[in-house]
């Protein structure tokens, strides 16, 4: 995954825009349509499940939707959903804005200074072909068991999305607009600020936008290897206690955050990049 | 004279050096095409004038001064689209004045004056993805010129439109630059553009770059572009240029093999 995402093109937004579905029933209620029929699809999964447990499956494997809803249920009552999300969350949260921080950072430095990146590129990427997980016993002798641990660990992994993707949006900057307003009268700071940077937005954005599931994947696997608290330990101790119930209510609970996170970043990236679309709206 | 490249020596990197004791020279308010095949470095000359580049020998004076660094007495306009795309094109002109510092009363009576000049006045509030290429052009024009700069280095500026807009824009540039009273120094490759633009069209070739002719072009300043196309004067000249552009583009390649 060196290659660094690449953000939607003028043409491809607009291409995906402009196709609109031929008119046989009104769009409100074909959404309404939709969801009635995903509904019943995951109604009628769960009863299978529900049926299938302990009938043709051991239910120390899979438990059941009725006992997963009563751990649900259990758990949001005496605060442990609560607790342990926050938690993973916070994390989340700290690692996400360190790893996004430094690799924006460095990534500019790289991606504008020639010399400064024809030095530390290839140092960067020898560190980004070593796998993560490699790291997790040296960062649990430095940070301990604490959130630190987590923290650091789920920042190193967004550090290289976010990276690799400001320093290819910085080095697409067309040099022609840059001696274009240089003649202007920019100096090498407006040059930056009023040039490289909103360019390499759209990118710095995709970069954003892919890393913050894997803050999370990086908080919750540190927290499953060695953690007493947050929604990774919860799901390895229901599998270490052999209770099906407990890992999947984890497995929901954690579902629900992913859902919500994307949500805010596709509406939060979606308003700072307004100007890209303008165009393509009107037509 | 405004500007003075005077026995300038240039190069590329493992290339044969381009200049070998090249000279150009533009008075106040001419306009000058530069006509030569693609690749000959009719864009490398373009760049030492706005500074871009630097000689190895020799020198260039822009003004009266010699030229140290970037020459912001230039407006520069390429080919290319380089408008920013999350300004509105009334940022985009004006951001010239911006980075210069000029107070906010004085960057909004000349934004007016050069938005009437290049026909964009409605569509100042649009983002350059809402604009059609010819309007683009236009802000990108204004956008020169907007800081009145005594020179505008053009290189192959409506390169990329249709022949219909090509015309329009070359009677506005025109219409534009004798209002102004600006010197501009065009690069093309196109032959009837030189023609219809220039009072002088310098023909370059080879490698080393040197003049292979230079030619008064006999229409003045106040043409009629849809006169001039008619008239005899402009036929013979196109035969002429298209002969001599043939050579200078054999001369160039042969030597770059």
């Amino acid at each position: 995954m060196t290659a660094p995402v690449r953000p939607a093109s003028q043409a491809q937004l607009s291409a995906r825009r402009r196709r609109k579905a031929p008119v046989r029933i009104s769009p409100a209620r074909r959404a309404v349509e939709n969801l009635v029929i995903q509904i019943i699809l995951i109604g009628a999964f769960l009863v299978l499940w529900e049926y299938a447990s302990d009938r043709w499956v051991p239910k120390l494997m899979v438990s059941k939707p009725s006992d997963i809803g009563a751990q649900i249920w259990k758990w949001t009552l005496d605060g442990t959903f609560v607790r342990n999300l926050w938690v993973t969350v916070q994390a989340t949260a700290l690692g996400f804005l360190l790893g996004a921080a430094a690799g924006m950072v460095l990534g500019f430095l790289t991606g504008a200074w020639r010399r400064v990146g024809e030095i530390l590129q290839p140092i960067v990427t020898a560190f980004y072909t070593l796998p993560r997980l490699a790291l997790a016993p040296l960062f649990l002798l430095w940070f301990g068991l604490g959130m630190e641990f987590r923290v650091m660990f789920s920042a190193t992994i967004v550090f290289f999305l976010v990276y690799y993707n400001t320093y290819f949006g910085v080095r697409e900057v067309s040099q022609e607009l840059i001696a274009a307003v240089r003649i202007m009268g920019a100096n090498p700071l407006q040059v930056a600020l009023r040039v490289i940077v909103p360019s390499a937005l759209v990118w710095v954005a995709a970069g954003l936008k892919i890393s913050v599931p894997y803050a999370l994947v990086g908080v919750v696997v540190a927290e499953m290897l060695a953690s007493d608290e947050g929604m990774g330990f919860l799901l390895s101790r229901g599998a270490s206690q052999f209770s099906a119930a407990q890992t999947f209510a984890a497995i929901f609970g954690l579902l629900v955050v992913a859902l919500v996170v994307d949500w805010l970043i596709t509406a939060l990236t979606n308003r700072a990049l307004r100007w890209k679309t303008a165009g393509s709206m009107q037509n | 004279m405004l500007l003075d490249i005077n026995d300038v020596h240039f190069g590329y990197q493992n290339e044969v050096e381009l200049l070998q004791g090249f000279s150009l020279h533009v008075e106040q308010g001419e306009f000058v095409a530069l006509l030569g095949p693609s690749g000959c470095g009719k864009s490398t000359l373009m760049n030492l004038a706005a500074g871009l580049l630097n000689p190895l020998r020799g020198g260039v004076n822009f003004g009266g001064h010699p030229l140290h660094g970037l020459n912001r007495d230039v407006g520069y306009m390429t080919q290319g689209d380089t408008l920013l795309p999350w300004a509105t094109v009334a940022k985009n002109i004006t951001l010239p004045l911006e980075l210069r510092g000029v107070p906010k009363a004085q960057r909004e009576e000349k934004l007016d004056k050069a938005v009437r000049l290049v026909n964009l006045a409605e569509h100042r509030n649009k983002y350059p993805s809402e604009l059609s290429g010819g309007m683009k052009r236009r802000a990108l024009l204004a956008r020169s010129i907007i800081y009145d700069p005594p020179m505008l280095l053009m290189d192959e500026p409506f390169g990329a439109l249709d022949a219909q807009l090509r015309e329009v824009m070359h009677q506005e540039l025109l219409n534009t630059v004798a209002r102004t009273g600006q010197s501009v120094l065009f690069i093309t490759h196109d032959i009837s553009e030189a023609i219809l633009l220039a009072d002088r069209i310098i023909v370059l070739g080879g490698l080393p770059l040197r003049v292979l002719e230079e030619t008064e072009v006999p229409f003045g300043k106040d043409r009629k572009l849809s006169e001039v196309r008619t008239t005899k004067t402009y036929a013979d000249m196109e035969v002429h240029l298209r002969e001599l552009l043939r050579k200078a583009d054999a001369l160039t390649k042969s030597k770059q093999h």
